[in-house]
């Protein structure tokens, strides 16, 4: 019975393993895929490599949280497998109507459910964490915006970050030893450049691992008749890089294609600002969405630079073919605060202002989607768990 | 006397088949072809990827060329000029604020079909919200 039960749960995990691989990947990778420094296959092993390399290490304090920290004991291995079958759940909703549902919050939400039906809630443990959820979008939306507005432009205007043609190395081969050389079309900034998009890449996967790999193996583990840590672990990641191999190249296009929308270096900043905001909370025990943190910077830096004040200086030093747009521009920040519509007006002389592409109601959504993700399915394996006690 | 006709167009079929409806019911009316960049998405990657470059009205041309063509295209076919204007962000409350100038609104009754679920989760039916809101008439195209 507890061996059905225990396969039952391992192949669960695998299915949930399977899927955060292929978002998760398709996030992390999908922006250098679509520049065509890595290839995809590559993609999916170093992903795999370094999703195992977060889960082992500061994964296993979310992990800690998940299986010891929100419920006052141990989860049981039936209980455990029911919860993960909420977070499949969560992620088949988020499949076939496409919207985001976060995974960490989801397990959260069932495992407090859980808590919830058995009365051995920890409510502490879920308040600290729930702040973090409300404060943590608002972190990444402030820098975003501090990035997008101040840092980026900047950078912008110094960074050039291109893919020439040819081997980014060669092997130099005049020497007595061989020894690696730049490829024949590859400049410094170029292999530079490189290096620094393989290494945030590398960066984030470590985070998508510390985040994500409890949200699979935690449920299997911290009970006599489940799997030890290290083993729960080594599953979830081997069904992660599954996930990496095969459905990740379609999330590659679809959610990372969309990032390849974003210049590239501003793609980089969003994913040292996710990635170290999930490393920190994952560090601290705190189960935290890494789509949630980078959907957030990525808003906030758009939003940032589109409300950008536009200097005079600015504006003067551009050459003269340019002026009269950037006059335009100037002219239309100082028009923001008006409401009234310009009637009768002809089309041409109409400006396009960047914060139009930020509507507040499309942010509201996403929020929202974040406080209906874990309360569904807080009420959900509460009822679950109420109608059928013997599980827990 | 209809004389001014809006149609907000996306890269659909739907889109399309509005516009080809527009150009055959009002043979005499200005026929203006709105396109949409930069629409919420599910990683706002358009949106951010415009909000980001130097020269925004040059993007956003830019981006709705194919759109725009495919449109000059279809009414070349039938012997029109038809004029094109270019909006940035979200699709519905865009066409509303500029319905005012115009005397109706032609429009498919949905978008592009990939990832409906997504554009609907975050930028609604279009065509629905266009029709409750708009102060001129509204015909929706299937």
């Amino acid at each position: 019975m507890v061996e059905t039960v225990l396969l039952v749960g391992v192949a669960a995990s695998i299915f949930v393993g399977f899927n955060i691989g292929g978002s998760s990947t398709g996030i992390t990778w999908g922006p250098s895929v679509g520049a065509g420094i890595v290839t995809k296959t590559t993609a999916a092993a170093v992903m795999t490599f370094f999703v195992f390399f977060g889960g082992w290490t500061v994964g296993r304090n979310v992990m800690e949280t998940l299986s010891e920290g929100i419920v006052t004991v141990d989860l049981t291995l039936s209980a455990g497998v029911a919860v993960l079958f909420f977070i499949g759940l969560g992620m088949l909703v988020a499949n076939v109507f496409g919207v985001p549902v976060p995974t960490s919050m989801t397990t959260v939400g069932a495992i407090a459910g859980l808590g919830l039906a058995t009365g051995t809630l920890n409510y502490a443990t879920v308040a600290g964490i729930v702040t973090w959820w409300i404060v943590t979008p608002v972190i990444g939306l402030w820098i975003g915006v501090l990035i997008g507005r101040y840092i980026y432009p900047w950078v912008n205007r110094r960074v050039d970050i291109e893919k020439s043609e040819g081997p980014l190395l060669r092997l130099e081969r005049r020497g007595t030893v061989p020894t690696p050389a730049l490829g024949p079309n590859t400049t410094r900034q170029e292999f530079g450049t490189t290096i620094a998009v393989f290494v945030i890449g590398c960066y984030m996967a470590f985070s998508a691992g510390a985040s994500n790999v409890p949200n699979a193996a935690a449920p299997l583990v911290g009970t006599v008749d489940g799997l030890g840590a290290d083993t729960a672990i080594i599953v979830a990641t081997l069904a992660i890089g599954l996930g990496g191999f095969t459905i990740a190249r379609r999330t590659m296009d679809s959610v990372g294609g969309e990032l390849s929308d974003i210049p590239l270096l501003a793609a980089l900043f969003v994913m040292v600002t996710a990635s170290t905001i999930t490393t920190i909370l994952s560090w601290a025990g705190i189960p935290i969405s890494l789509v949630m943190a980078t959907v957030m910077t990525i808003v906030g830096i758009g939003w940032g630079r589109a409300t950008r004040p536009v200097t005079v200086r600015e504006a003067v030093t551009r050459d003269v073919g340019n002026a009269e747009i950037e006059l335009g521009a100037i002219v239309s920040e100082e028009k923001v605060g008006e409401t009234a519509p310009r009637i009768g007006q002809p089309e041409a002389d109409e400006v396009l202002r960047g914060d139009d592409l930020f509507n507040p109601r499309a942010i509201v959504k996403y929020v929202s989607m974040w406080i209906i993700g874990p309360s569904m399915s807080t009420i959900l394996a509460y009822g679950f768990f109420t109608v059928l006690p013997g599980i827990a | 006397m209809i004389s001014r006709v809006l149609v907000p167009m996306d890269d659909s079929d739907h889109a399309e088949h509005a516009l080809e409806y527009a150009l055959e019911n009002y043979p005499d009316a200005e026929i203006t072809v709105l396109h949409i960049v930069g629409v919420p998405s599910m990683m706002m990657g358009d949106a951010v990827g415009l909000s980001l470059e130097d020269d925004l009205e040059k993007a956003a041309d830019d981006r709705a060329e194919p759109v725009i063509e495919r449109a000059r295209e279809v009414a070349a076919d039938r012997d029109r000029e038809i004029e094109t204007v270019v909006g940035i962000g979200h699709p519905a409350r865009n066409i509303i604020d500029r319905a005012d100038d115009y005397d109706a609104i032609v429009l498919g009754s949905h978008g592009a079909d990939w990832n409906r679920a997504t554009r609907r989760f975050l930028v609604g039916n279009v065509a629905e919200t266009v029709s409750k809101r708009a102060p001129v008439p509204v015909t929706i195209v299937r």
